[in-house]
């Protein structure tokens, strides 16, 4: 493994917290959590490019970055209808 | 190991660490406002990891990318976490604006 798989891997790891975090506490402070996750994807997405030296991959972290922004704020709007 | 290889282990260390420190917050934190300020180091990290794939690669279509995407992550993150503290206060109380009830006050201007 190298320097790239091991940054990866930490990151994909990182997803776990956000994913307690989701399951476990209130509707908003998921929406926090997810927010955060999105970010982490799209960067494990970008180092794992990296890692196996295929660029093409970026493109993955390219889309998921804006579809992760749209999905929180959709989240975001449901939250304001709760009361 | 060059000077080129320390530069890269420096940033993804630095921008790997700054995403784990974000999640550890997030977990660690009591309500969302407060999880909601470990959100913005995320995007620091994004910086990082984009300049160590910079510093491995130099100008390439990679690199690109990574400058694509940290730009969007710098550019969004706060607006997120604006929305997202707006839309709580909102499902709490009904309105995002400051309440008598809370104390705090406004200057009208």
């Amino acid at each position: 493994m190298n320097e790239w798989e091991v940054a990866a891997a930490v990151l994909v790891a990182a997803l776990v917290p956000c994913v307690w975090v989701c399951l476990r506490r209130s509707f908003a402070e998921g929406v926090v959590a997810v927010q955060l996750a999105g970010t982490i994807g799209a960067l494990a997405l970008l180092v794992v490019a990296e890692a196996e030296g295929r660029e093409p991959f970026g493109d993955l972290a390219m889309v998921a970055a804006p579809l992760s922004f749209a999905g929180t704020l959709v989240f975001l709007r449901f939250l304001e209808r709760m009361r | 190991m060059s000077l080129q290889d320390a530069v890269v282990y420096v940033l993804l260390g630095a921008g790997v660490a700054c995403e784990v420190i974000a999640c550890v917050g997030v977990v660690a934190m009591r309500n969302a406002y407060d999880r909601l300020h470990f959100v913005g180091p995320a995007a620091l990290g994004a910086v990082l990891i984009a300049g160590a794939i910079w510093a491995r690669e130099g100008p390439s279509g990679i690199a690109l990318k990574a400058t694509v995407v940290a730009v969007f992550l710098l550019v969004a993150s706060p607006a997120l976490a604006h929305a997202t503290t707006r839309a709580a206060r909102i499902s709490e109380r009904g309105d995002w604006r400051p309440q008598p009830s809370e104390g705090i006050e406004v200057e009208e201007p």
